[in-house]
């Protein structure tokens, strides 16, 4: 029987917020309290066998970061266990751990002994450390004057190479160019073969997808589901959507009561197909009167980029709204975001020329659109790579098609 | 054993190559002391390395580099002396060289004074190192005074050169520096270490650091004999740089200073002070990031 690589046993990790730490408030023995206490992370029971591949998600402050020190060995539970079996590697974010001043060769040698390198080890492993991070003639360049991508590749470079027992990764491959991504994909399915453990915390579900069959999602320092990562996925989108802030903006005049957004979904539960049809319904109430409003919907990507916007014909009368009066809109739409990922929707109510705004509601529910295989990027241009009228167009699923193949399968 | 053909072969393939598994077993509260010293001697190749690096990053983009490290104190030295003996009429009738009485005490004082500055602030300056990997935190308080160390040795190097230049013979008397030096890297290092844990709780120790240097120096006889303040000089002693600082002048120019009470002075404060770095940096190892 193999020992789990990762475990953890009713952990806990509790933070003091203070209030104010100085020298001379902490040397006055009565009073009141200085400090109240925060659980980033409570009740957490995990097992990770070696060879497991699995996603940690939730929203930000959900105990994310923690869990991931805990893993590290950088900070220790304030209750329970945590066992880790093997050399650790944490994937360091972009430049973290480099000085500034030295080269990249420097650089590598530093980071490979904090990862528990011998210099023996990294000189043998030098020249492979160097190609796959694919920095040319830069390695002799202080890395001050490295781009955030080749700072990553070096230090993702660094990090594989460890051969790790337990691998843990940040958000920082959303950093790198496509190429060196793929590459990445590949290397970390080599590991995982050659039974090495990686956990792979990010906000970019779709990478977790794809990598991962099995998911944490963590929702207020608490492990709320823990299964394949399909319904990991669901779980997520079903609790952002229940404390998602309602922050409506603009004027005021106008309410949104009710909003909710349904998917025809012939996938599994909260990833809709690119075909499928997508339904947001609202109801808006109006405390005032208002003439001719304007409505408009957006679709907005992870980051707030503007992915499509469509609205109601701006400027033109239409119809009067009495104060008190109650509205239903619906939205329907097709999801065509090539690529897929998680996205979420947004809409503005103003007066009939656009020139107020009576409800900003920026944060609608959110929800996961299954990439097009093949599909990097956030639409579908369908395009098709021919040479000598041979068709070289990849139809997989970014290359790592097979991981998902495997884990669907088992 | 008694056919030496059933003896193993000589080239045993070996299964596993590697090192046994490291485990990692973290609960709420600290590290062993054993385990704790076993990661910290484990750790002992990266710390040269760190402060390899620090070393040569500080001079990297200097056109003197190195040179530097020579230069200052002995700008700094021939101020006091100029200073010290033009406006405060020291240094005449002693018997000695009074310029080869101040370099020999700048040299542990300048030592001390950059190392504990940088070892101070380390642990909280490498946060963003701190919160992804790990390894023991008290590496980077010994990164300074160990980078020094090179400095340290050049400047002990030029002191011996400089000293027949200002009129002062030589003896073996000078291998004191010998000791010197180890009492004065335990002494920066205990110091480096409880300080770099303090000043993760309690962010207004910089300041007072600054505020102490400021002043130790002229508590201590670096610039002036401390046979010059006849009876207040006794009270000196109960510095604990007065001994380390003391072996040095002693080596370089000889004389009666340091008094044995300096130098027990000196030790006891040392190893009580390392006692109680290592105890605060065993318990606080995996915690200080917690506070960064």
């Amino acid at each position: 029987m193999t020992l789990p690589a990762i475990e953890m046993e009713g952990v806990g990790k509790r933070y003091w917020k203070i209030h104010e730490r100085s020298l001379l408030r902490s040397l006055i023995p009565f009073g009141p309290p200085n400090r109240t206490e925060l659980w980033a992370l409570r009740d957490a029971d995990l097992r990770v066998a070696p060879g497991e591949t699995i996603g940690i998600i939730g929203r930000n402050g959900a105990g994310k970061s923690t869990m991931l020190r805990l893993l590290a060995g950088v900070t220790r539970p304030s209750t329970g266990r945590v066992v880790i079996r093997g050399r650790i590697a944490p994937l360091l974010s972009v430049g973290v751990g480099f000085h500034q001043e030295m080269t990249g060769r420097e650089n590598i040698y530093v980071n490979g002994m904090m990862l528990g390198f011998t210099r023996a080890r990294i000189k043998a492993l030098f020249d492979d450390i160097v190609d796959f991070a694919d920095l040319g003639e830069f390695i002799d360049t202080p890395v001050k004057f490295y781009s955030s991508g080749m700072y990553m590749r070096l230090g993702f470079s660094v990090a594989i190479h460890s051969e790790p027992d337990v691998l843990l990764v940040d958000e920082v491959l959303a950093v790198g160019d496509i190429g060196f991504r793929l590459r990445s994909f590949d290397r970390m399915r080599a590991m995982q073969q050659s039974g090495a453990a990686l956990v792979f915390v990010s906000h970019w579900l779709q990478a977790v997808q794809v990598l991962c069959p099995r998911t944490v999602c963590m929702h207020q320092g608490r492990i709320a589901y823990d299964g394949p990562t399909e319904h990991a996925i669901a779980r997520h989108h079903e609790l952002l959507a229940r404390d998602g802030p309602r922050v409506v903006g603009g004027h005021g005049s106008v309410r949104v009561l009710h909003r909710e957004l349904v998917a025809t979904m012939r996938g599994p539960l909260g990833i809709v197909q690119q075909d499928d049809v997508v339904a947001y319904r609202l109801r808006l109430r109006f405390d005032e009167a208002v003439d001719s409003p304007q409505l408009l919907f957006r679709v907005l990507a992870e980051d707030s980029t503007l992915v499509y916007q469509m609205q109601t014909p701006l400027g033109e009368r239409w119809r009067s709204f009495a104060a008190g009066d109650e509205t239903d809109v619906v939205v329907r739409f097709r999801p065509r975001l090539g690529g897929g990922g998680t996205f979420r929707v947004a809409v503005q109510v103003t007066n009939t020329d656009s020139s107020i705004t009576l409800a900003d509601d920026e944060s609608g529910p959110a929800f996961f659109v299954e990439p097009r295989p093949g599909v990097v990027g956030v639409c579908d241009l369908d395009a098709r790579i021919a040479v000598d009228d041979e068709d070289r167009t990849d139809q997989r699923s970014l290359r790592f098609g097979e991981v998902r193949a495997a884990a669907e399968g088992a | 054993m008694t056919n030496p053909d059933t003896i193993v072969p000589k080239h045993v393939p070996r299964v596993v190559p590697s090192d046994p598994v490291p485990v990692l077993d973290l609960r709420s509260g600290p590290d062993s002391f054993g385990t704790w010293a076993r990661s910290i001697g484990r750790s002992r190749v990266l710390l040269l390395t760190l402060a390899h690096q620090d070393f040569r990053a500080r001079y990297k983009r200097a056109s003197f580099g190195v040179l530097w490290s020579i230069a200052l104190p002995l700008f700094q030295s021939a101020v006091m002396v100029f200073i010290f003996s033009r406006v405060g009429h020291f240094g005449k009738g002693l018997g000695f060289s009074y310029a080869g009485f101040v370099l020999a005490g700048m040299v542990p004082w300048l030592y001390l004074s950059t190392s504990i500055g940088t070892s101070t602030t380390s642990i909280v300056d490498a946060s963003n190192l701190t919160d992804k990997v790990f390894f023991p935190r008290a590496l980077l308080p010994l990164v300074a005074p160990v980078s020094n160390l090179v400095t340290l040795l050049i400047s002990t190097v030029i002191l011996l050169v400089a000293l027949p230049v200002v009129g002062q013979g030589l003896s073996l008397r000078f291998l004191l520096v010998i000791p010197a030096m180890v009492l004065l890297f335990v002494f920066t290092a205990s110091i480096g270490l409880a300080l770099s844990a303090l000043y993760v709780y309690f962010r207004d120790v910089k300041f007072m650091v600054a505020a102490v240097l400021l002043v130790w120096m002229y508590v201590t006889p670096v610039v002036y004999p401390q046979s010059a303040l006849q009876h207040a000089g006794k009270w000196l002693d109960f510095n604990p740089l007065t001994g380390i600082v003391g072996l040095f002048q002693r080596a370089a120019v000889g004389g009666a200073e340091p008094s044995a009470r300096a130098l027990i002075v000196t030790v006891v404060v040392t190893v009580v002070l390392a006692v109680a770095a290592i105890a605060a940096h065993r318990r606080h190892d995996r915690l200080f990031v917690d506070l960064l």
